[in-house]
């Protein structure tokens, strides 16, 4: 299926063609545009508070991406996907403070990006041994399964032993100048806005590039129909749990990523809400597609921000207000997600293809 | 040799809450389809609503009959604006609206009775313990135990001889011959929204007799989820066996495995014990066993 609507007469006559991203002058200056935003534009006009919510967006994306593959592309529903993050970013945190890393590798800034790939492979590890039971059951049971994990990993492990190594207490803290990368110090919005750039790009170019190979393809037919995929000679565990191993390792950088903004890790960061939140984003984006996942993102970041710019002005005379604001929160995201689901099932990536449809044959569309 | 069976005791006793509480999201799964992860906080909005009544001064069974009467209304109108439209769709559409509630009556819930813990003021039940024989009961338990153990025969009774119970269990086996022996569906997962409601509610505010009452009760309705599994989903005896199995798992787990692993044990086991229970025996103790045709 082509996404693209080409002119009139115009063919693709290869596959190469057929699955090239950037398929017209249009889409690619219309995508030099946007990089130049991103790059650019936003890094010279925006100041440190809008940085930090581009930050949040960007947070979000990367952990939404994972739960995209599992739920969108694989059809393994998943409610415990914080439990991954939360894996990435303790083993980040732990290998930055505890590994005896030897004086070159500190000086050339190596420690931090090692521990991100590292993080990645613990997470895509761990999501693997929680996906195995996938082998045997789906659909509520696996959601179930998944649900298990995200109690057992953070709220038993993670609260009870991994927290406790170093005797710091539940809640750890990166000193400043550890987080470095290269000859770099993560240690402003700024450059933990461009590190994010650079991780989403990246993670969105991977998952692009597994979707049109052979494993993308199997992810999908499990998805539409797993014993059908089965009899085409699909090796169905497999598949799944590499689709679990890569959202995982997704997770995974998530994690140690985020740890760069904090400065600090805790339990408390990767809660069972955090999960559904992922979810919830995916649904309102749209399931299926990686820019539904950044819609998602920005919607529902965004939003919460407004209302939160809503409250603020509102505090001084209802100062209760402020302090309600997070159950608000609360029950404004459950009706969100109730009302998409019953009015808007496709998501907002849906209304984007229906919108770029009427645009590209406008005004003549008959 | 007696704390083994005073665990046992107040496992089975703390199982009949939650064989209460899983009778309701059975039932809910049979007749509609609908797979709730709302129940928790079902369970809270009526442990709430029966403790408000019972700090204005309303004696105790009244507000417990206060709480099923408005868990009845609520459960109908949760049902007819959220998921009357979701009849039909896809298994993750339907979970996640039950999400969306969730988190929706969490909100509401922190929004109107705050998070600190509540208590039952004064005391339901005496703190005096019963003994019987070497064992030790404390009195909120036993007599917790016995509320669940007769809403349950109500609730079994009303499905077995009642014209309304006949017709849920009609639709639950097979919808479509329901249907069209002129069984109005609509009224059916009415029903079951309010029967499920009523059940957290009184389950909710046993549990809040207890242990007092805050939003962490409301992890009794992530504990149901074992429970069901346990027993098989879509099996009403197979949820009360499921339900009290879990209790008492969970007080044996509490009891012995704590001084191995210092901490949440007590919590955690029976979600450990569900997902390697579901690599051996994924449709439960009785549930359906489907086979899958593509």
């Amino acid at each position: 299926m082509s996404t693209t609507w080409l002119p009139c007469g115009n063919y693709h006559e290869s596959y190469t063609e057929d699955h090239a991203w950037w398929q017209t002058n249009f889409i690619k200056g219309k995508m030099i545009v946007l990089a130049l935003i991103l790059f650019i534009v936003i890094p010279l006009l925006a100041d440190s508070y809008i940085l930090s919510v581009c930050n949040l967006i960007g947070y979000t994306i990367l952990g939404a991406l994972g739960v995209q593959l599992l739920i969108g592309f694989c059809g393994q529903i998943t409610l415990g996907h914080a439990a991954f993050l939360a894996v990435g970013g303790y083993t980040s945190t732990l290998l930055i403070l505890e590994f005896p890393w030897p004086a070159i590798l500190t000086n050339w800034g190596l420690a931090y990006p090692i521990s991100i790939i590292v993080a990645a492979f613990v997470a895509g590890i761990w999501s693997v041994l929680f996906g195995l039971p996938s082998a045997r059951v789906k659909g509520f049971y696996l959601i179930l399964t998944s649900m298990a994990a995200q109690f057992i990993t953070v709220d038993f492990i993670i609260t009870q032993y991994v927290a406790q190594i170093g005797g710091r207490g539940q809640a750890f803290s990166l000193p400043p100048g550890t987080i470095k990368i290269g000859p770099w110090v993560i240690d402003s919005d700024l450059k933990v806005y461009f590190l994010m750039l650079f991780l989403v790009t990246i993670c969105c170019l991977v998952i692009l590039n597994l979707l049109r190979s052979r494993a993308g393809r199997a992810w999908v037919a499990i998805r539409d129909n797993d014993i059908s995929a089965e009899v085409m000679g699909i090796n169905v565990i497999k598949y799944k749990l590499l689709a679990f191993f890569v959202a995982g390792a997704i997770g995974g950088v998530t994690g140690a990523f985020w740890i760069s903004n904090l400065a600090a890790i805790s339990p408390e960061h990767f809660p069972w809400f955090w999960s559904l939140w992922l979810v919830g984003v995916i649904l309102i984006g749209g399931v299926g597609s990686i820019h539904g996942t950044i819609f998602g993102s920005l919607f529902m970041v965004l939003v919460m921000e407004g209302l939160q710019l809503a409250v603020m002005p509102l505090a001084d005379t209802f100062p209760k207000l402020l302090m309600d604001f997070l159950f608000i929160k609360e029950a404004a995201f459950g009706l969100a997600i109730c009302a998409f689901m019953i009015f808007e099932p496709n998501g907002l990536a849906y209304r984007w293809w229906q919108a770029k449809n009427y645009f590209n044959l406008w005004p003549f569309s008959y | 040799m007696e704390l083994f069976l005073m665990t046992i005791t107040t496992g089975v006793m703390v199982g009949g809450i939650y064989a209460l509480v899983a009778l309701g999201w059975v039932l809910i799964y049979k007749c509609s389809g609908v797979l709730n992860l709302a129940m928790g906080e079902m369970t809270l909005i009526g442990a709430y609503v029966s403790l408000s009544f019972y700090s204005m001064g309303v004696p105790f069974l009244l507000s417990l009959l206060f709480s099923l009467i408005i868990g009845f209304v609520l459960g109908v109108i949760t049902e007819r604006i959220f998921l009357d439209k979701l009849i039909g769709q896809p298994v993750l559409t339907v979970i996640m609206v039950t999400v969306g509630l969730s988190f929706f009556f969490k909100g509401s819930i922190e929004l109107i009775w705050g998070t600190d813990t509540r208590i039952f003021d004064p005391p339901v039940f005496t703190i005096e313990p019963i003994h019987v024989g070497p064992v030790i009961i404390g009195q909120a338990y036993l007599w917790s135990f016995v509320a669940a153990i007769i809403l349950l025969i109500i609730f079994v009774t009303f499905f077995k001889y009642t014209r309304w119970g006949l017709a849920m269990q009609a639709t639950a086996d097979d919808e479509m011959a329901a249907l069209s022996l002129g069984v109005s569906a609509r009224f059916v997962y009415a029903t079951a929204w309010a029967i499920a409601f009523m059940a957290a509610g009184v389950g909710g505010t046993l549990l809040g007799n207890i242990n007092g009452l805050n939003i962490s009760v409301s992890y009794l309705g992530l504990l149901v989820l074992p429970a069901v599994v346990l027993g098989g989903l879509n099996s009403v005896p197979g949820a009360i066996v499921g339900g009290i199995l879990i209790g008492v798992l969970q007080n044996l787990c509490g009891m012995y495995l704590d001084r191995y692993f210092p901490g949440a044990v007590k919590e955690i086991a029976p979600f450990a014990f569900m997902a390697i229970f579901l690599l051996f025996r994924p449709h439960g103790l009785w549930g359906w066993e489907r086979i899958e045709r593509v």
